[in-house]
């Protein structure tokens, strides 16, 4: 069962036709056969794991009712709170950390009945493209272990694309979730802002962070929104509405679709493979009687530095926290050495370069005199962002293009910063927006003999998720042929 | 000149952004260190504040009675900086839309007068922790201790113009806004607990002996949290400016002002920053909380919540006939004072039963009250009760002697006080037959008294109205006494003379 979606486990389990146990015994297996290699994982919970999937085979057998999530091994990226294990966002600052509390995320997912195999490994603190920028080691792409899985969310990738969970969730802030999905060839849900609550995910920019999930088919993204949406008294920035509904509706084609295509989208930079996979999705939805339309989204480009600024300026302000006075990594301090070199060592030791970098570029941009000049200006490219996302979708119901602009990439390819910096060009105005997008698998390139997947994101306007995920199932009807022709290299 | 900043704790029972115990509330006054601490308050990764809506409706009402604007929208934001008392590395504050704006308060000043005080602003913030290095019993310790429970709470910041010009009118008016917050019900204002502290910038201007004039550049006097420190901060400022500015010549100027401390034993101030423009706070609007959008339902609520304020009650007893200072003594603390009110209430309202009810609270009730060592409204009468004692008094039923006896009786009975007097034997009594018997014995045993009486000499009554109370053993009412005795000597001398 280990390469089913999470939805035909679940149905599985609940009808005694697999054993949550035993579906779970063999993830945790795979998982300490194959993290060696792919080190996704930065701790599993076995024993944890294996009694909650006893108590829902238990349940099964008696007959009695069973939540909309019982019994599936659920992975969760290491920067979201929970009580089991550590919480370490794969930073030395945060090594040894317990957080006293579950996310909102992880509290609604296991009251669905979920079972929490294990946190994942990330680019520390959610800040980076590749999966490489982890104090636990780099992770590895599952289809490619030359290559990077993405980031940030890169162990939660790598983990659902391997076969070592069923369904794991990421988090978003501008690509986090879509650009690992894309390269591992997963879907990744970017829900919209205030769709899932923020409680005990730990901010890296606290307008762009969303919780998403990520999975092997777009019905298992809609199951895993249903159960994770929703207000939330704890996070003030949660939409007031109730849960999303997407399961029931995700099968049914959207009638007369109106899929844009941006055309900035369509780059000469991109790797032409890519552009042929956009351009195979857009025959696709013609071939399904859907209208293609030619969006124009001339901000795209400055979508980069907007988040640059307004991402790195929230951070700075967010990770003033790890001062090492209360939690967290503390430095030794030599006699006669004062608070503020406390602070400071403290604060080298504990995070890394890529973290360091994105603090003093926020400090900076924040301070005055610069307010004016980066963050607030920041702001007004934003709403203008919003209000050229909300002419394109008068014109069309989704937006069609690229996740990333190439394949997976070697590690240190992209070593320069402003070169990493523009994997997340095509996802970043989404979480500008506050909008929802999602990235799903559309074939393969073939790079030094080994298949690599190919993502293609939809995007859609805000809470628009039902129209979303059932444009992204009928593509990913269209494309299972397509998606059938290769399997990753290291897998369960 | 002096400008006031004025923090006041709000006595909420959550904290601002977190439903941690708040310490400015009655409920977790003096708690042990980081016992009122949730994960939000230790700013643990990822934790997010969520408003406390009381607080900001406190803030309203006291902007209301400051005659201040409600801003529509204000919103929140992060005023970032390091220190071991701030767990997140930022506090929460309101920097360019603060909730209430643009106010001016009617100082009332001795004599009857008022002075007009602007209000720039009054935003809500949360209060940091502390640091301490002094363990739990007196232990010192070497290093920095820091204690959580004071971070988080809601506190509202009241900014003046520099308008006063004596720091008696400042004192006057920090005590008036104690009073304000009190009646408002938004703290206790219990200085000692820092339920209020003061922040004057003060500075001076000098005339020249060839005309002209200079000023002196503003100093900041941090955390005060008495009056006498207040007056004591102002004062010594006022003559210590002079004597710098003859020193150094500084005046006031971009960058010249400087922030100072107050030491109470040397009853001086103390320097403790030279430029205040070195720290770069880095203000954003933080994005973990949504606007503040006051309609206008929330506004009619808040503002219907407003009761009268100190010095309207006091202008309304003044009215009552009472003397200033016995106004302000009913005005001083606000449930003696709704206890006063509700008296009158009970007496049927009015001027004269606002005089009566005024009177007896502060002559008589206010004796047992003190040696209680309790409020008035804690001296063991209900209103009802005191109001009835108030009507026996005022109808003449009740004697002054027997008041205390019966306040003694139903002091914290539900008994009435009419039944109960009847019963105990503390009325009037109502036999003139018996009266008029115990005068005409009075008479006639004071021979020499009635004869004065009779040729005018008033005073010489008291002796046998004495004799009468003696014989009625407090069973009637001297004033009583007194206009029987008068009829019943006229009835004499008419009857002689007939």
């Amino acid at each position: 069962m280990q390469h089913a979606d999470l939805t035909a486990l679940r149905d599985a389990i609940a009808t005694g036709a697999a054993s949550a146990e035993a579906a779970c015994a063999a993830m945790l297996d795979a998982a300490d056969r194959l993290n060696p290699v792919l080190n996704a994982y930065h701790e599993t919970f076995r024993d944890h794991a294996l009694a909650e999937a006893r108590a829902v085979d238990a349940d099964a057998r008696a007959g009695r009712p069973l939540p909309p999530l019982a019994g599936v091994p659920v992975a969760v990226k290491d920067n979201i709170a929970t009580v089991l294990g550590h919480t370490t966002c794969s930073s030395r600052m945060l090594g040894n950390y317990r957080s006293p509390f579950d996310a909102s995320a992880v509290e609604r997912l296991r009251s669905a009945g979920a079972v929490t195999i294990g946190k994942t490994n990330l680019d520390e603190f959610a800040m980076g493209s590749s999966g490489e920028h982890c104090h636990w080691g780099p992770v590895r792409n599952p289809w490619d272990t030359a290559r990077v899985p993405g980031g940030s969310s890169a162990g939660s990738a790598a983990a659902v694309a391997a076969g070592l969970c069923a369904a794991a969730i990421g988090s978003d802030t501008g690509g986090s979730i879509r650009q690992p999905a894309s390269l591992c060839g997963i879907v990744g849900l970017k829900p919209t802002y205030g769709r899932v609550s923020r409680w005990g995910l730990v901010a890296f920019g606290s307008s762009l962070d969303q919780v998403g999930p990520m999975t092997r088919s777009v019905r298992d993204a809609a199951l895993m929104l249903d159960c994770m949406s929703g207000l939330d008294a704890r996070d003030s920035t949660t939409a007031d509405r109730p849960a999303t509904a997407l399961a029931a509706t995700v099968e049914r084609p959207v009638e007369g679709l109106r899929v844009g295509i941006p055309r900035q989208y369509v780059s000469g930079a991109n790797d032409p493979e890519v552009n042929a996979a956009v351009q195979a999705a857009a025959d696709a939805y013609r071939a399904m009687g859907a209208t293609i339309v030619e969006a124009d989204l001339p901000l795209t480009d400055v979508g980069i530095s907007t988040y640059y600024v307004i991402a790195p300026a929230e951070a700075s302000s967010n990770l003033a926290r790890y001062d090492g006075i209360r939690y967290g990594h503390r430095a030794q301090l030599r006699p006669g050495e004062d608070l503020f070199t406390l602070y400071a060592r403290s604060r080298s030791e504990g995070f890394g370069p890529e973290v360091q970098r994105r603090i003093m570029l926020g400090t900076y941009m924040l301070s005055s005199g610069y307010y004016d000049a980066f963050y607030k200006r920041a702001l007004q490219v934003r709403r203008r962002i919003k209000e050229e996302f909300d002419r394109a979708f008068a014109e069309c119901d989704v937006l069609l293009g690229p996740t990333a602009p190439t394949p997976a990439f070697g590690f240190g390819a992209n070593a320069d910063p402003l070169a990493m910096y523009l994997c997340d060009v095509y996802t970043v105005n989404t979480n500008i927006a506050g909008i929802c997008g999602v990235s799903l698998p559309a074939g393969h390139a073939v790079r030094d003999g080994k298949h690599l997947p190919i993502g293609v994101q939809l995007q859609a306007n805000a809470f628009e998720e039902d129209r979303l995920l059932r444009a992204a199932r009928m593509l990913e009807r269209a494309f299972a042929e397509r998606n059938a022709k290769a399997r990753p290299a290291v897998s369960a | 000149m002096v400008g006031l900043e004025i923090h006041v704790e709000l006595a909420t029972r959550s904290k601002m952004f977190t439903r941690a115990g708040s310490p400015g509330h009655p409920d977790f006054y003096d708690r042990e260190p980081n016992s009122l601490v949730t994960p939000t308050v230790a700013a643990l990764p990822g934790t997010l504040p969520v408003m406390n809506r009381r607080a900001v409706e406190m803030s309203m009402m006291v902007g209301l009675a400051l005659g201040c604007s409600i801003a529509r929208r204000s919103k929140w934001d992060r005023k970032n900086y390091y220190y071991p008392d701030l767990p997140k590395g930022y506090q929460i504050s309101q920097y360019d839309l603060p909730l209430c704006h643009d106010g001016a308060f009617e100082l009332p000043l001795p004599g009857g007068a008022t002075r007009r005080i602007g209000i720039i602003r009054a935003h809500l913030e949360e209060d940091t922790g502390k640091l301490g290095h002094e363990l739990p019993g007196g232990f010192s310790y070497e290093g920095s201790l820091v204690d959580l429970n004071r971070a988080g709470t809601p506190l509202l910041e009241i900014v003046t113009a520099p308008d006063f010009d004596s720091a008696d009118d400042v004192v006057a008016f920090a005590q008036e806004l104690r009073g304000i917050c009190r009646f408002l019900g938004v703290t206790e204002g219990i200085m000692q607990k820092g339920h209020m502290r003061f922040e004057p910038n003060i500075n001076v201007i000098i005339e020249l002996e060839g005309g002209g004039t200079v000023k002196t550049p503003v100093v900041e006097v941090k955390n005060l949290n008495s009056f006498k420190a207040l007056k004591g901060a102002i004062e010594f400022e006022a003559a210590a400016q002079v004597d710098r500015w003859r020193e150094d010549g500084r005046v006031m100027g971009p960058g010249a002002k400087s922030t100072r401390g107050w030491d109470d034993v040397r009853c001086a101030t103390v320097l403790q920053r030279e430029k205040e423009d070195a720290h770069d706070y880095r203000y954003f609007p933080d994005p973990d909380l949504v606007p503040v959008t006051v309609d206008d339902a929330w506004l009619a609520r808040v503002r219907a919540e407003v009761p009268e304020l100190p010095h309207a009650r006091r202008a309304r007893f003044v009215g009552y006939g009472l003397e200033a200072k016995d106004a302000a003594a009913l005005v001083e603390d606000r449930e003696p004072c709704l206890f006063f009110e509700q008296v009158v209430a009970e007496l049927g309202g009015g001027a004269k039963a606002g005089y009566a009810a005024g009177k007896f609270l502060l002559n008589q009730l206010s004796k047992r009250a003190n040696e209680l060592g309790c409020g008035l409204h804690r001296a063991g009468l209900t209103a009802a009760q005191v109001a009835g004692i108030v009507s026996l008094r005022e109808s003449g039923a009740l004697g002054a002697q027997n008041v205390d006896a019966l306040v003694a009786a139903i002091a914290g009975s539900a008994q009435d006080p009419k039944s109960a007097a009847e019963a105990a034997g503390l009325l009037v009594v109502r036999d003139d037959a018996a009266l008029d018997a115990w005068v005409d014995r009075a008479i006639a045993a004071n021979a020499q008294a009635a004869a004065d009486v009779r040729a005018g000499k008033m005073a010489a009554i008291g002796r046998i109205v004495g004799a009468v109370m003696k014989l009625a053993g407090g069973t009637v009412d001297a004033k009583t006494v007194n206009e029987r005795i008068v009829a019943r000597l006229r009835v004499a001398r008419l009857g002689e003379g007939a």
